[in-house]
């Protein structure tokens, strides 16, 4: 078998950002990863300095999915070596364990790190994954209540979050889809203000423009709005619709493939334009 | 109640969607080419989601263009498929079942399909499905003898090539096409792919 740097023809540098960005961006690519990471383990640890921490961290989790149980242990006594009383460590020993489906084990593990801080909250998520894995689901709601004590819901949990990353567009949007699926007047409209907010944020989330184009549609066939109040929305859905048609007009040049889905959108809108006048 | 058959296109685009995303909960829509008298034919499916399948908007967006899509292309929606994150839990969520019903509405002998992961491993004899209809008012267990499926064999056959083909990634769903709009979730591609395959096995779609 030829190596991810022979058969992709790049430099250990490539694949040390590579790791990164897939970091950065949360992907969970994990055969990829597994690949990617364990070539670079073995041939340029030396090279890596103390990025190779966090690689190790990364690689094990992503051989945890891949179920490389030789892989991930490895990378944990490395990790184990360099750190050892880390909580953070701790946890990856405890997912390990969870692999394995040693949930009592796992659970032990969990619990002496609350013991220790008792705000560990990625101690207390791992033991309501153990809750979910094993099919309690009510104990896993009980437990994520008494986690959530504060959060009476989850628009309330994603008005915190946005709070402390107003620049991040994904928390906007799925705020809004919330108060969306919430429904009545008055979510609508802030739902409608929250994907406008998330497309000011990222002008090319998807998502935010159809949600602002069905959260105004929605607001304009209102029987209970004002005159004003219709027309306005009535030229908030006409922007919406006019940027999507862009979009996928762009994404549609020259592609014969993606006909079906542009065309399914131009119907859509041409249909939705009927219901609202 | 009637009989439902499950067409191998169908049935490995499910799979394909469900083993693409082991870790989250995703659902489709099942659709059929077939007139509407007799029996269920579902000849295809349509992968939607694999985040927040409870949430409104997207969910109510890709209904919309499906709904749009299969009028163009003579099909309809006949039924609703989804597999939970947890693997040890097959039973239908509030969510598909609220979609189902939707479903039912316009088509009355409408399916509900739950995908079980514990049966999803290499050399199950069984296919991983469990299936639900509507009767007296609620989501009934259907009969195993009631649900075909057709060349099983020759089914689980093109599904284990197109996963050693690699062919499996080629599969987009609704939200992989929102994350990148250039992304066709008709995949004619992968259709074009998986007929090639089942054509040896005697025409049988």
């Amino acid at each position: 078998m030829s190596s991810v740097s022979e058969l992709y023809d790049v430099t250990w540098e490539e694949m040390r950002d590579k790791l990164r960005k897939w970091r950065e961006e949360n992907y969970r690519n994990s055969e990829q990863i597994v690949d990617v990471g364990e070539e670079l383990i073995n041939e340029h640890a030396s090279k890596l300095g103390d990025d190779i921490w966090i690689i190790y961290e990364q690689v094990m989790i992503a051989a945890l999915d891949c179920s490389r149980d030789d892989l991930a242990w490895s990378c944990l006594q490395e990790l184990k070596k360099q750190f050892p009383d880390s909580h953070r460590v701790k946890r990856l020993a405890g997912m390990r364990l969870e692999a394995l489906e040693r949930y009592e084990d796992a659970n032990k593990l969990y619990d002496s790190i609350l013991q220790d801080d008792p705000t560990n909250t990625a101690a207390r998520k791992r033991k309501i994954s153990i809750l979910r894995a094993q099919g309690k689901s009510s104990e896993a709601i009980r437990e994520l209540n008494e986690y959530l004590e504060h959060y009476a819901k989850a628009a309330f949990c994603l008005e915190e979050l946005m709070m402390t990353n107003p620049h991040n567009h994904l928390y906007c949007e799925q705020y809004a889809e919330v108060k969306y699926t919430q429904g009545g007047l008055e979510n609508l409209e802030l739902a409608r203000k929250y994907f406008a907010q998330a497309l000011k944020l990222n002008n090319r989330n998807m998502r935010a423009l159809f949600g602002l184009y069905m959260s105004a549609s929605h607001i304009a066939a209102s029987p209970k709005v004002s005159a004003k109040v219709k027309k306005d929305n009535v030229k908030y859905a006409a922007w919406a619709t006019s940027q999507i048609s862009r979009a996928y007009q762009m994404a549609g040049r020259g592609k014969k493939e993606n006909k079906c889905s542009v065309k399914a959108v131009e119907e859509m809108l041409e249909s939705m334009q009927i219901t609202m006048s | 109640m009637g009989e439902v058959e499950l067409s191998c296109l169908a049935y490995a685009k499910m799979f394909l969607h469900a083993s693409q995303f082991p870790r989250c909960s995703v659902n489709g829509l099942l659709l059929s080419s077939s007139p509407a008298e007799g029996a269920v034919c579902i000849t295809d499916c349509v992968p939607l989601l694999h985040s927040h399948l409870s949430l409104a908007p997207i969910t109510q967006l890709a209904l919309t263009q499906v709904d749009v899509w299969c009028a163009q292309t003579q099909q309809r929606i006949v039924g609703y498929y989804q597999a939970n994150a947890c693997v040890s839990d097959s039973s239908p969520t509030p969510c598909a079942l609220k979609i189902a019903e939707k479903i039912f509405e316009q088509c009355n002998n409408a399916v509900l399909l739950m995908i079980d992961g514990e049966k999803m491993f290499p050399g199950c004899r069984v296919p991983p499905i469990v299936m639900y209809e509507r009767k007296d008012a609620r989501w009934a267990l259907k009969d195993k003898h009631t649900i075909m499926l057709r060349q099983w064999e020759e089914t689980c056959s093109v599904v284990n090539q197109l996963f050693s083909s690699g062919d499996q990634a080629l599969l987009v769903d609704f939200d992989s096409h929102l994350d990148d709009i250039t992304k066709d979730w008709t995949n004619p591609k992968l259709n074009a792919k998986i007929m090639e395959l089942v054509s040896p096995a005697n025409g049988n779609v």
